[in-house]
């Protein structure tokens, strides 16, 4: 009767673990979850918002400090803009070269976020962000820091989600390079904390080091243009069909405050 | 303890296991942190009477899996294993001094990991830091911290 109260929850928690891997039955269970102990991301994040707060009540220069947070939201929205404007001539050059043909410029509806000092799974590279589902946050939408790619949500609740950083194992993101076109798709390293590789990339193609990979817009998930990484190292492993290149994420993880949520402007 | 009390002090258990458990900390002392959750249940296991603790056990396990964005049901199959494992030794535990206590939590401790790990692998493969065979020794480390800890926290 003992080892029968124990192997029915091990059977029922096995099967939930197959459930969920391999299926999204249980998507809307986690996200009702969620949202019930979303007020424990609230406390532990209480500390930070006190500390805010004080530094605010202390300052007399209340309006100066609140100035100065907003411009730098700004900032780093132009600066996202940018990775893809910067593409984006590069593009239009080599495509005036060849056919002088016309581009269009993607159109993105940019959100602030801010950065939870919040811990996850330590098997997986995740971040909680302070926007949900009430500001319009998806699964599935990119997420951009001033540098380049930051990771895509794959949680949502009301008032929080949480992202997968790229340099996450199971994140795949379709890239290309911006010097030739050349397309992959790239892994995060459990290894390294700050490392990727970029997969499907012929053994003759033409990559060198310091080249830059930006997303290549490939299916409907992530939009064209965004700096992803640099590449680091190139091996040519015997007997494989492909390269093996290491890129380093353009966008520094650990000194993450502020990101933005890329959402098109149809959302 | 009465069940009461019992279900209080799991309660309270709960709620700072998971308010501990999401305490961001750098990425290296993350990975090696002890599983907060096990060692506040491992606690709870032992001053309890109730019978139900495969069922708490699986029920902590699934809001740890969700709060932390795991697998659902990757952190109940460990924690499971696990207080299979302290309730065979609950009478030896309970009497024992602390450092046989914290080669309990320590072996507990390392059932979880495997546990852990092993799910993961069959699902996602080789790809986890191995820094986090650590966090064993550090359950074990931090165990008389978090006894003296609960041991107020329940009077």
């Amino acid at each position: 009767m003992r080892l029968f109260k124990l192997l029915v929850p091990i059977l029922i928690s096995i099967i939930l673990i197959v459930l969920d891997a391999r299926f999204s039955y249980l998507d809307s269970f986690k996200r009702f979850t969620l949202t019930l102990l979303s007020p424990i991301y609230f406390v532990v994040d209480l500390p930070s918002h006190v500390v805010d707060w004080v530094n605010d009540q202390g300052s007399e220069k209340a309006q100066l400090v609140s100035e100065n947070k907003y411009l730098e939201g700004k900032t780093i929205e132009l600066k996202a803009r940018l990775q893809t404007y910067n593409n984006l001539v590069l593009e239009n050059q080599k495509l005036t070269q060849l056919l002088d043909a016309t581009y269009t410029i993607p159109e993105h509806k940019i959100t602030l976020a801010h950065v939870k000092s919040i811990s996850q799974s330590r098997l997986k590279k995740q971040i909680i962000i302070n926007k949900g589902s009430k500001d319009g946050v998806r699964n599935t939408q990119l997420i951009v820091g001033s540098d380049g790619v930051v990771g895509q949500v794959t949680q949502v609740t009301p008032l929080y989600s949480t992202v997968q950083l790229i340099t996450d194992p199971t994140q795949h993101m379709p890239v290309k390079n911006v010097r030739n076109g050349i397309r992959g798709v790239t892994k995060g390293l459990a290894t390294n904390e700050r490392g990727m590789i970029v997969k499907f990339i012929p053994l003759d193609s033409d990559v060198k080091l310091g080249d830059i990979f930006v997303t290549s817009g490939i299916g409907t998930t992530y939009p064209p243009g965004y700096l992803v990484g640099k590449v680091s190292k190139i091996d040519k492993p015997p007997n494989e069909a492909f390269l093996t290149i290491t890129l380093k994420p353009m966008q520094n993880m650990d000194k993450l405050e502020f990101i933005l949520i890329i959402s098109q402007k149809n959302d | 303890m009465t069940k009461n009390s019992s279900l209080l002090l799991l309660t309270k258990i709960t709620i700072i296991a998971l308010i501990v458990g999401a305490i961001s900390l750098p990425t290296i002392l993350e990975i090696v942190s002890p599983f907060w959750m096990l060692i506040f249940f491992i606690y709870w296991v032992i001053y309890t009477d109730t019978k139900a603790i495969y069922l708490f056990a699986l029920i902590l396990g699934l809001l740890t899996d969700i709060l932390q964005g795991s697998i659902l049901g990757q952190n109940a199959l460990a924690l499971l294993i696990s207080s299979a494992f302290i309730f065979n030794v609950k009478k030896s535990f309970y009497v024992s001094n602390l450092t046989t206590q914290q080669v309990y939590v320590f072996i507990a401790s390392l059932i979880y990991l495997i546990a852990l790990i092993l799910t993961h692998i069959a699902i996602q493969g080789f790809n986890f830091s191995w820094l986090i065979i650590l966090s064993p020794f550090t359950a074990s480390i931090i165990w008389p911290v978090v006894r003296l800890f609960l041991a107020k926290l329940k009077h």
